[in-house]
């Protein structure tokens, strides 16, 4: 039988990488929900975001597989609603980011001890961190 | 009755509402009501991204108040609604498995899709049934044993 650690960070990383592809569906969805202008001066801004969602996925899926496991992903989102503004847009992109930051925080001290996930989440950490830095001073 | 299905519009809340709200209503059981998205989000099954997004219209709707850590707490009236549908679940989970026989697993299941939809009074009579139904009235234990033997042929 395996550690009840490695299965518990499997089991993280599992939701971490939920976290990241349902994040992708949402920045799908509200890209699709902006209206004339503010589509065209956001297009750029969701399509990154949407790329680099489905990246970070791809990181955390290589390391469940480093770790001898496959990825494992529970996904259930509902994304609705109709027309957005790009300010109601980034509070809602604002949300799922930060939560996508403290979960990458929470994880850190779990996976002390093992240097290439410790560096992988670290790194995460700065990238999410960024994120919701750039979010907050569009929303400004 | 053609006019039913507007009923479900004038429910209290949604299903998913009604999911957020038991969960933080247990979660936060042992920390004096305060619960952590990420516990929610664990209890409920789901990421913490969609519960945080769930959480902005119950916080709209005064249901719930927020921490400065994030934490979130059942409000006043919150904690009513909740109270109100663990009340109906308890009722209907009792009548499914103490009445009709239906086996633990499902009358879970079954009572937690109904729980947010019955109103108040029907909740109420349905639980004046079921007591009278598990009650020592003489009444009572022989329609149960007639049920019990109409439901074996």
């Amino acid at each position: 039988m395996k550690p009840i650690k490695h299965t518990e960070i499997v089991d993280e990383l599992n939701r971490l990488m939920a976290e990241e592809m349902e994040a992708f569906v949402r920045y799908f969805q509200l890209r699709h929900r902006l209206r004339g202008t503010e589509r065209l001066a956001a297009d750029k801004f969701f399509e990154t975001a949407m790329q680099e969602t489905v990246e970070h996925a791809e990181a955390i899926a290589r390391h469940i597989r480093t770790l001898g496991e496959t990825p494992r992903i529970h996904v259930s989102v509902e994304a609705g609603g109709g027309p957005v503004t790009l300010k109601d847009a980034l509070s809602e992109a604002l949300v799922f980011e930060q939560q996508a930051l403290e979960a990458y925080r929470d994880m850190l001290p779990r996976v002390a001890g093992d240097p290439g996930l410790e560096d992988f989440i670290r790194k995460q950490i700065a990238t999410e961190t960024e994120h919701v830095q750039e979010i907050t001073m569009l929303l400004e | 009755m053609t006019d039913t299905w507007k009923e479900f519009e004038a429910n209290e809340v949604t299903h998913s509402v009604a999911h957020h709200l038991v969960a933080i209503h247990e979660v936060g059981r042992e920390y004096g009501g305060w619960a952590r998205v990420s516990d929610i989000a664990r209890w409920l099954g789901i990421t913490r991204g969609s519960v945080s997004i769930n959480l902005r219209n119950i916080k709209a709707r005064g249901l719930v108040t927020e921490d400065d850590h994030r934490q979130v707490k059942l409000s006043e009236e919150g904690l009513r609604i909740t109270q109100a549908i663990m009340a109906k679940k308890a009722a209907v989970k009792a009548f499914l498995r103490d009445v009709i026989n239906v086996p633990e697993e499902q009358a879970e299941i079954d009572s937690c899709k109904v729980e947010h939809l019955i109103s108040h009074s029907t909740a109420e009579n349905l639980l004046r049934f079921i007591k009278f139904l598990t009650s020592d009235d003489p009444a009572a234990r022989e329609a149960l044993s007639q049920f019990r033997k109409f439901e074996g042929r």
